[in-house]
C-alpha cells in the first residue's frame, strides 16, 4: 500500500523526486503573477509555480507541490507560517512572537530526513 | 535525567512538547534500576513520525505496541491539518506530517457546552496530537487525549529532531556525560539488554555517569552472586583499589545516591537493584 509520502526537502534534493510531492519550506524572495521565486534551507532559489489565486500570504511558507523539474516545483498547497513585518529582535517579548523561520534548523532536519539512519522514521 | 538537562531544546520556552520527555521514553532511566520496569508504561510519551506510527507492530490485540524495539505507552505527533470532521461524539482529525497519513480521533463528550477555543484548529494548519495507538480492522488512527495548535513553526522540527533522539537513545542508551573516561564505562550495543528485564549482567548505561571509582565499586559487587550478606568492604578495597580514604568517600556517595546499602554491618555492602 503506498503511502502519501511528501519528503522534506531543499533546492538541492529537488532532484531526487521529479514527478512527485514534497515539502519546501522556503522564504519568498519575489513574486509575480505566475511564480514565486522562493529561497530554500540551503539557499538554493527554487521557482515555485503557482494557480491565479496564489495562496502565498506570508514571507514564510511551506510549499506542499509537485517537483516539474529540478529547480521548479509547482504549488498544490501553501502552509503560510507568518510573516516578518512586526516584531524585531529587539522589540518581541520572547523568541516565539517572532514570526521568522530558522533556516539552518530547517535544513538541518532535512538533511537528516534524509539519511539511512533514519530512514524507518521516515 | 542528566542528558536532558544539557539539551537546548528543553530549555525553550514554546517547545511545550520538551515537558513530556521527562521519564517517558526511557522509562525507569530516572535511576531505577533493574527492575521489571522496562515496559513503555502508560505513563510515557514518545515523539515519532506518522510513518513510526503505522510501521508500529503488536504481539496480539491486547498487547502494548511496539516502535524499534521499544514498547510504547502513549505518543505525540505534529502534522498538518489535512480535514477535520466533526460529529456528535467524536472529532476526526486527518493528519499528514511528510511521512504517511494518520487520523487521530478526539472523543468529545456531548453533553458538555462547546467553549470557543482560544486558537482554534483548521484546515492546513499544524497541530500536535498526544493519544494512544489503536486499530479498528486494518485500520489505525490515534485516540488523542488532547489535541493543539502549533504556534510557533519551529516546534514541528523540534518534535522531529526530538523523535529522532528519542530512536536513537532507545537504541543506544543514553549519551556518555562528558568527563566519563571512554574505556571505563563501555554502552552496550543494543538499548534493549539495557532495559530487558531479566538482565542481572552489569548494565553500564545506569552507571556511567558515576566516577570511575564509584563504577569499580559497584562492578565488583554486582560481579559476586548477590546474596543478602553483600560483599565484605575489604574485598571491595582490595579488588578497585585506591587509598582507603578515597573508597571510605565513593562508599558513602554511593550510599547517599541510593546506589548500594549495608546489610550484615557496615562493612558489608550490596547494590540496589
Amino acid at each position: 500500500m503506498a503511502e502519501i509520502v511528501s519528503p522534506r526537502v531543499n533546492s538541492a534534493r529537488l532532484a531526487d523526486h521529479v514527478g512527485q510531492h514534497v515539502r519546501l519550506t522556503c522564504k519568498v524572495l519575489r513574486l509575480t503573477g505566475s511564480a514565486a521565486i522562493v529561497e530554500a534551507s540551503d539557499g538554493g532559489q527554487v521557482e515555485v509555480r503557482v494557480p491565479i489565486k496564489s495562496p502565498i500570504k506570508d514571507v514564510y511558507i511551506e510549499v506542499v507541490g509537485q517537483v516539474v523539474e529540478p529547480g521548479v516545483v509547482k504549488l498544490l498547497n501553501c502552509i503560510n507560517l507568518g510573516d516578518t513585518l512586526g516584531k524585531s529582535y529587539d522589540n518581541s517579548n520572547s523568541y516565539c512572537d517572532l514570526k521568522i523561520v530558522d533556516m539552518n534548523i530547517v535544513d538541518f532536519v532535512v538533511e537528516k530526513w534524509h539519511s539511512p539512519q533514519f530512514s524507518s522514521m521516515f | 535525567m542528566s542528558q536532558f538537562s544539557q539539551n537546548p531544546y528543553y530549555d525553550k520556552a514554546g517547545g511545550g512538547g520538551g515537558g513530556f520527555m521527562d521519564g517517558s521514553p526511557l522509562g525507569g532511566s530516572n535511576g531505577t534500576p533493574g527492575s521489571s520496569t522496562r515496559r513503555g508504561g502508560s505513563a510515557s510519551v514518545r515523539p515519532v513520525t506518522i510513518k513510526q506510527v503505522l510501521s508500529a507492530t503488536q504481539t496480539h490485540s491486547e498487547a502494548d505496541w511496539v516502535i524499534d524495539d521499544a514498547e510504547i505507552g502513549s505518543v505525540t505527533v505534529i502534522g498538518q491539518v489535512i480535514s477535520i470532521q466533526k460529529q456528535a461524539t467524536n472529532i476526526v482529525y486527518s493528519l499528514d506530517d511528510g511521512t504517511g497519513r494518520l487520523e487521530a480521533r478526539h472523543w468529545v463528550d456531548p453533553s458538555a457546552m462547546e467553549e470557543d477555543e482560544e486558537d482554534p484548529i483548521t484546515e492546513d494548519s499544524y497541530i500536535r496530537v498526544m493519544g494512544t495507538i489503536k486499530s479498528f480492522g486494518n485500520k489505525r488512527y490515534i485516540n488523542t487525549s488532547q489535541q493543539r495548535l502549533v504556534k510557533d513553526h519551529h516546534e514541528l522540527y523540534f518534535h522531529l529532531l526530538d523523535a529522532m533522539a528519542t530512536k536513537l537513545i532507545l537504541e543506544r542508551g543514553p549519551p556518555h556525560a562528558p568527563r566519563q573516561q571512554p574505556g571505563s564505562s563501555p554502552i552496550k550495543a543494543e538499548g534493549a539488554s539495557a532495559y530487558s528485564a531479566q538482565s542481572t549482567a552489569v548494565t553500564n548505561d545506569q552507571f556511567s555517569h558515576l566516577p570511575q571509582m564509584q563504577q569499580a565499586i559497584i562492578r565488583f559487587i554486582l560481579s559476586h552472586p548477590q546474596t543478602d550478606d553483600g560483599v565484605n568492604v575489604g574485598a571491595i578495597a582490595r579488588a578497585v583499589g585506591g587509598s582507603a580514604n578515597e573508597i571510605s568517600a565513593a562508599l558513602d556517595s554511593l550510599l547517599d545516591g541510593g546506589h548500594i546499602y549495608t546489610t550484615l554491618d557496615e562493612s558489608h555492602y550490596a547494590v540496589s537493584q
